[in-house]
This record gives C-alpha cells, structure tokens and sequence, in this order.
C-alpha cells in the first residue's frame, strides 16, 4: 500500500477518498483473484497427480489391453481399383448419414490430362459421380475420362491420419478429443460442444460437423472392431487390399511387412502433426 | 472498506467457490483417468457392435452359396483379392437406427428382420469394378460394358458366386481321341443315339456333329457320376477315359448339318430367350466354343428335359443355372421349339 501513503499528500480531500477506495477495491480483488488462481493451481496440481497414478491403469475393453498395441494403417493406391466400396460399408458400419456430403473415409481421383499441369481432383461427392450412381447413398466413379486424352490417372483412398502429434486434440476447448494409448484419435460425443475448432486444425479434412447430433465426427479406425481383433470395415471389404491395418508392435504384422516392404510416405509431412498413414504409390499432387 | 464493496466481494467469492464446486462435481470421475479427457468414453466407443460379420458368420446358413464362392476367382487370398459376401449383399449385422437405406432391400426378410440386399441390377454391381476405366490399374479385370455385355445383364452368363468362365476344359487340352477307336465303340450306342449318332426318335440324344470337348466332358460326367440318367448310365458303363476320348473324336467327326427353318423362327422369335443364349451356344445353336454344346439337331423333349434338369438341380453347371433360374416352363417350351427347328441330315 506504498502508492496509498504518496497519494496522501494530495490536497483535494474528496478525490483522496475516492482514490483510496478504488485502490482498496482493487487490492480486495486482486487478492480473491491470487486466491482463485491458487486453488486453480491447486486443483490442476491435485488433477495431474491423478492422472499420474492412473498411468498404468487401462479402459475396461473385453479382452483388450491397449499398452500392447499400436496401430496403423497403410493405402497401396496402386492396387486402388476405385470401386468405392469403402465408403460405403463405412457408412453402414458408423451409421454415418447417407447422403453424399458426410463421410469418414472417402476416395480422390487424380487425372492429369495431356498439356494440363496440374491434376483434376474428384470424388464420390462430385456431382457427376452422384448423377453415375443414381442417388446420394450409392457411391460410384461416373466414367468421365473414357474419351479424354489421359496423361496419368489414379485413385486414392483417404481417411483420418491418426497422427502422433494430433492438431485436432490441441484445439479442443473441452478435452473431447484425445489420443489413445494404443494411437487412435477418438471423439466424445458427449462432451464435444460442436464448436468445430478441430475441423478447422485439420490439415487432412478428415473432420466434418454432423448436423443431426450437432458434435463433429471422423474416422475412429473402427475403433469398436479393432479392439474385438477385427479389421477396420473398410479393410474388410478393400476387393483388392488396397487398405491395410494392423499393429506396428507385432513385427509380422500386415502393416510392419508394408512399411517394411515398401517406400512409404505420409501425407503434409511439414506440418508436423507426423500421421500414422502411410501411402504407397501417389505423387506430388496428392496431400 | 465501505460495506457495499464488502458486499460485492462476498458476492465475487461465494461465485467463485460455486463455480469451483460445480466444476468439482460436473466434472466425471473418469476425466483425466487417463489424460484430459473422460477416460469412460474410451469403452464407450469400443462397445458398438460390428455390423460387418465376415464371410464365416454367413457360412452357418448359407453353405451351398459359400462352398461355390470359395472355389471361385472371387475368392483369392493368395493375391489378395477377396470379394467377401458383405460387399455384394451389405452388412450382415444389425443395421443403424435411421432404418435401412433406401437402395438396401429387395427380398423377404432375413433373420432378425434384417433385409439384405439381393442384387439383381448386375450390370450396377459388377461394373464398380469391373468397368474399363482410366485410372483403373490394369491388373483388374476390367471390360467395355457395351461392348462385352450390350444391354443384358452381367448374371446371365456369369454366376455372381464363381463368375470366371471355363473356356479351357481339361478334356480339350488333353490329347485328341481316335476317330477310328471309337467308332468301333460306338456301335453299341446306336440303339439309343442312332445310326451314325443321329437319333430320330431314339430315347438318347443327337451326338452327330457335336464339339467333341463336349461329348468327352458329358461322357466323364456319367462315368464319374456327377451326372445321372437311368438308361445312359447303362451306356457308360464300362468305358475308361480313352475309350470316351476316342468316341467324342468320332461323332465330332460326323457331319451335322444345321437347317434352320427361317420362317418358324421368325415367328417365334419375339416369344422365345433365344438371344438370351446366342453368346454361348451361337445364334443358330452351333456355337464355335468347345466346350459349349451345339444345340442342333437336339430334339424338343430333350431341349426340354435339359434346361429342367439345369432348373431343378439334377444337371449341375454354374453356367447353365444361371440362365434357366429365372426360365418359366413357357420359357423352356418356346426356346426349345426354337432350337429344335434345327436337323441335321
Ligand atoms: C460379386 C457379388 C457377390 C458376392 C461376393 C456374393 N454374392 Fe450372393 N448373390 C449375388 C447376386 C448378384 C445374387 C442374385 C442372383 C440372382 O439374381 O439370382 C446373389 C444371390 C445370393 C443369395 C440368394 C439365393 C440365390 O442363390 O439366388 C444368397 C443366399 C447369397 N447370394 C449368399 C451369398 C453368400 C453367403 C456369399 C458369400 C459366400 C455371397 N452371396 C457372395 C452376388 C454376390
Ligand atoms: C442364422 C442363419 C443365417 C445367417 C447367419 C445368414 N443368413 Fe442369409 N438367409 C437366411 C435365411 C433363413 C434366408 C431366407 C430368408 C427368407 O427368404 O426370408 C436367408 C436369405 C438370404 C438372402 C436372400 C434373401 C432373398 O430375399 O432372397 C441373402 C442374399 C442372404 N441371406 C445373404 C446372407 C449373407 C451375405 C450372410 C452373411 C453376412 C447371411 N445371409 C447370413 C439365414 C441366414
Ligand atoms: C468389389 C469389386 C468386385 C465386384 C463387385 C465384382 N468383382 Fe469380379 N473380380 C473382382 C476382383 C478383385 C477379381 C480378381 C481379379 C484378379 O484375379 O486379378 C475379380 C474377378 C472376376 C472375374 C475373373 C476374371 C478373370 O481373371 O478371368 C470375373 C469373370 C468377374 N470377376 C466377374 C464379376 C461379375 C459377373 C460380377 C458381378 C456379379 C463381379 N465380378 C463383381 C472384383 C469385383
Ligand atoms: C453374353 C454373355 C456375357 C455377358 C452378358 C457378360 N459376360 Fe463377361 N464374359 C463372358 C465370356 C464368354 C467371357 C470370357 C471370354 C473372354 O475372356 O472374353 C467373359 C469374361 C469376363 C471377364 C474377364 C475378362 C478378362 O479380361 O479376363 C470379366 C471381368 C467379365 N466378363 C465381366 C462381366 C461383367 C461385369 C458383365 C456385366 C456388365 C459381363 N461380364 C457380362 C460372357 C459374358
Ligand atoms: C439305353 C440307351 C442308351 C445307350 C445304349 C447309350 N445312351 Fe447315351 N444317352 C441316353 C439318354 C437317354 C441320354 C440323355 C440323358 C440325359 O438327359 O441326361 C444320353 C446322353 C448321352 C450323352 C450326352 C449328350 C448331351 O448332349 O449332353 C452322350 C455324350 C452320350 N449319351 C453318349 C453315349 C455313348 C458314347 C454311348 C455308347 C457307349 C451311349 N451314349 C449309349 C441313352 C443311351
Ligand atoms: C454363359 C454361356 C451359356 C449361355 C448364355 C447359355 N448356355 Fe446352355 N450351356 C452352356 C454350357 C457351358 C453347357 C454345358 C453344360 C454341361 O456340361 O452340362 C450348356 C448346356 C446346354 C444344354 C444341354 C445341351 C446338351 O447337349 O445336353 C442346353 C439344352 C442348353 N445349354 C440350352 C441353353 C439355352 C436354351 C440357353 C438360353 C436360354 C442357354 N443354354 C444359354 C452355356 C451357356
């Protein structure tokens, strides 16, 4: 209270009250507001030694222990026949709306016509291919290139990248995304606020808004079956195994032998959020 | 202090005790269980069910389907192409709570009320992967739809559960009978194919003519038992393979001459599946492939008989089946009447 003994020497008596009072206000408030950061401080403390003794504790899954497992995932886009038959099972098994503007995984096309620089980009979404396939709830490549004069041309498989270092999990204001163990990123549907802050951090696109239940949604690498020893849905019906998952921990794994095996790259390398989807056979347009 | 500002910061406090409070007790137990986030939610997710079963959860219920498919080229593990039942008739397990989508259901339901998709629009379904497309890699199969199909569906001469078709037999790629051998032979089958193998009314078929492929793989079918006819299995009796080698090379060898009467087919034409059947049998019913019969010189009654017998299950032929399944007995009379204009002299 050092400023209040200089002020004393003012003359005006009325405005020295004044001045007192506000100061006195704001020394009352400063002091409840070091109290409430303390017991933030407190709390945050208390939370995080919470957290710390949860470390080896796992989520009650039957027959599952996610310290044993890290997933991931590998699209060989030379095998890609474009049929589509990803989407559409992801769809039924996520009980993703039918409609083709929302989807979890989804296919791009790549044609580089002769004397064109860069490619043209499609997917089932485009409005052609919705007029090929009659309906927004089937998916199907209208063939639109037949007659064109095709310098290079091919498909290419996308989903969430289920990167190490998510941007999506650092922009949510209320912890509904996260990171598992096991290195899948997940959604709470209960507490996301539908603020879509993470569709926005995500490089990839992989994250829409569902308008129906107001939360935002993306792919979980079928997070329900891999934890029963299934695969992914859209491994399950990939005709040509185009798609491949599996557990980088067990070094006979599918996806080892594929990143073992082959060149793999990721996708949008310098942003830094490092995916754990490698690809196989893309070029330079394709991030 | 004055007390309205006393006042104001009891306020400020009590506020934020009750803000703390509330935080403490809306917050979960599980948030930060394992990081910042509601640990429970983690289970939660992983409890959905799976709704994709996989092939093994059809096999129950459907064995003779299964059994076709596991030998068919849809099912290649080795190189890694699976067509499982799944991509063609949709999710097996419950569906979502919206209901069905619109495109899903044609049949009966199936069990827990399920409807799966029975796909009778082939020319949609196969043509996702098989349609020659840019930027389709060149090692899937692919066709000009136009071209290989004109306007029929992709069922009527493939099987949707083993769709390659056996151009090749074995009995083609195996060495050519001798003629001379079987002729001897075949003199016991006169009574029954007639002379020179041109039945008029005799109980058997006409073999005059006939690709001699054909008549090796029919004869094998009777002696090995997979196909059955109380009075042939009487004439098979006894032949070892060479012999059926050398009696196909004679009757092949016998000349059939086609004579289709014009005018009856005109007139039939219209009512007749007959250009259901030209791609394979040919648009006389004298097919160039090998191993796909002529259809010339067969009487109606046998026509007839054959195509139930495909129907029915008694002549087994993946091909075959597939063409007469959706046949009416109208259907079979009218082809047949169709095709048994054709003598061979
Ligand atoms: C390439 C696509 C495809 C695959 C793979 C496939 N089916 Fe089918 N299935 C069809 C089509 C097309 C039909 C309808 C045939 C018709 O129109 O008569 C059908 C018909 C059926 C029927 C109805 C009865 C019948 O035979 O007509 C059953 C049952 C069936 N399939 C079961 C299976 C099972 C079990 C599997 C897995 C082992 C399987 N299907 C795999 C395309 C497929
Ligand atoms: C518990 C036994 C059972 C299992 C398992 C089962 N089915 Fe069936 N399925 C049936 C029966 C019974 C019918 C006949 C139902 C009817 O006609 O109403 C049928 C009919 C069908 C039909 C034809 C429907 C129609 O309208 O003609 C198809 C296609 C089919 N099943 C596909 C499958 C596929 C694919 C699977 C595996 C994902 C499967 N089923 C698993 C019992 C089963
Ligand atoms: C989901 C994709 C898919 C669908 C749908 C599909 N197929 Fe196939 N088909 C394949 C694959 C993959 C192969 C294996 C190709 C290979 O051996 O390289 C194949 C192989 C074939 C072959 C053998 C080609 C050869 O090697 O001689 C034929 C014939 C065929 N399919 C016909 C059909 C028919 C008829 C239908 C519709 C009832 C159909 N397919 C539906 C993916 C599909
Ligand atoms: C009129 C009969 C007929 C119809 C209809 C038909 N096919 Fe074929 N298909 C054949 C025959 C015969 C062959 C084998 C001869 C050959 O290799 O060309 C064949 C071969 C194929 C092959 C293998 C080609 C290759 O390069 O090895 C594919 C794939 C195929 N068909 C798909 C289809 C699809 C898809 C449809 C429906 C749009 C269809 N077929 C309709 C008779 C037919
Ligand atoms: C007792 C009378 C009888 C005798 C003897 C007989 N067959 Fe047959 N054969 C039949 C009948 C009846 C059929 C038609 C069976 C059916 O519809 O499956 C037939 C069918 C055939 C077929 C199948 C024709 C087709 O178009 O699919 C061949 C090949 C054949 N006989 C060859 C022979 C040969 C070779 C002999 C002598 C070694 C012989 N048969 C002796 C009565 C006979
Ligand atoms: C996809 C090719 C294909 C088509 C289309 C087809 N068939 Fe066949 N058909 C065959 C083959 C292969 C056989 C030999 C089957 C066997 O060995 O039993 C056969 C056998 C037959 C036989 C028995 C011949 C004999 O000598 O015993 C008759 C009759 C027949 N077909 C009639 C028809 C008719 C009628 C149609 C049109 C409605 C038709 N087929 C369409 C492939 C075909």
């Amino acid at each position: 209270m050092q400023q209040n003994e200089q002020l004393e020497n003012q003359p005006d008596e009325q405005l020295e009250k004044q001045q007192k009072e506000r100061r006195d206000f704001l020394g009352c408030l400063g002091g409840a507001i070091a109290c409430g950061a303390a017991t933030v401080v407190a709390s945050a403390a208390s939370s995080a030694a919470v957290a710390a003794t949860a470390g080896g504790a796992v989520p009650p899954i039957p027959n599952f222990d996610w310290s044993k497992h890290q997933w991931a995932f590998g699209v060989d886009a030379e095998r890609c026949i474009g049929c589509l038959r990803c989407v559409e099972a992801c769809k039924r098994e996520n009980n993703v709306a039918p409609d083709a503007h929302h989807f979890r995984t989804w296919v791009e096309r790549y044609v580089t016509l002769e004397g064109e620089e860069k490619a043209r980009i499609d997917s089932q979404a485009d409005p052609a291919n919705i007029a090929a396939s009659g309906t927004d709830g089937q998916y199907r490549f209208a063939n639109r290139y037949k007659d064109a004069k095709v310098e290079k041309a091919f498909f290419v498989p996308k989903l969430c990248n289920h990167c190490t270092h998510p941007a999506c999990v650092q922009v949510c204001p209320t912890g509904a995304t996260y990171k598992t163990e096991d290195g899948a990123v997940l959604i709470d549907h209960t507490y996301c606020i539908g603020c879509q802050y993470c569709v926005q951090a995500c490089p990839y696109g992989a994250r829409f808004f569902n308008e129906e239940k107001g939360v935002t949604d993306k792919c979980t690498w079928c997070y329900h079956r891999i934890t029963k020893g299934l695969q992914p849905a859209c491994v399950e019906v990939c005709p040509v195994s185009a798609r491949i998952f599996g557990d980088r921990n067990d070094k006979q794994s599918l996806i080892s032998q594929f990143i073992q095996n082959h060149r793999v790259q990721v996708l949008r390398p310098e942003t830094g959020n490092a995916p754990n989807v490698f690809y196989v056979g893309i070029d330079k347009d394709v991030s | 202090m004055p007390r309205h500002i006393v006042r104001l910061v009891l306020i400020m406090v009590g506020f934020a005790v009750l803000a703390y409070g509330a935080k403490q007790f809306f917050t979960v137990d599980s948030f930060y269980q394992y990081g910042h986030y509601r640990g429970s939610s983690v289970a939660d997710i992983a409890s959905d069910k799976p709704k994709y079963k996989g092939t093994a959860y059809c096999a129950s219920c459907h064995a003779p389907q299964l059994a076709e498919w596991s030998n068919g080229i849809h099912n290649r593990p080795d190189i890694g192409k699976v067509v499982r039942c799944e991509v063609c008739h949709s999710a097996g397990g419950e569906r979502d709570v919206r209901g069905t989508f619109e495109h899903v259901s044609t049949g009966p339901d199936h069990p827990k009320n399920l409807k799966m998709v029975v796909p009778k629009d082939t020319r949609q379904l196969c043509t996702l992967c098989h349609e020659r497309m840019t930027g389709r890699p060149l090692q899937q199969r692919q066709i000009v739809v136009a071209e290989h199909a004109g306007t029929q569906q992709c069922s009527v001469c493939h099987n949707p559960h083993s769709p390659r078709l056996n151009l090749v037999s074995a009995a083609s790629t195996a060495q050519a009978g001798d003629a001379a051998a079987g002729k001897a032979k075949a003199a016991a089958c006169a009574g029954c194919h007639g002379a020179e193998g041109v039945s008029v009314n005799a109980p058997g078929p006409t073999l005059a003519g006939q690709h001699a492929a054909y008549l090796h793989d029919a004869l094998k079918a009777y002696i090995e038992g997979t196909r059955s006819d109380p009075m042939m299995n009487a004439g098979a009796q006894g032949l070892s393979d060479d012999d059926a080698a050398n009696i196909a090379a004679y009757y092949a060898g016998v000349t059939c001459v086609s004579s289709l009467d014009a005018a009856k087919q005109a007139t039939l034409q219209d009512k007749t599946t007959a250009p259901k059947c030209a791609a394979c049998h040919g648009a006389d019913g004298n097919s160039t492939n090998p191993s796909w019969p002529k259809l010339i010189g067969l009487s109606k009654a046998y026509l007839v008989n054959s195509l139930k017998a495909y129907k029915g299950g008694a002549r087994k032929n993946g091909m075959m089946a597939g063409v007469v399944k959706d046949m009416s007995d109208a259907d079979m009379d009218n082809v047949a009447a169709y095709y048994a204009n054709a003598t061979c002299k």
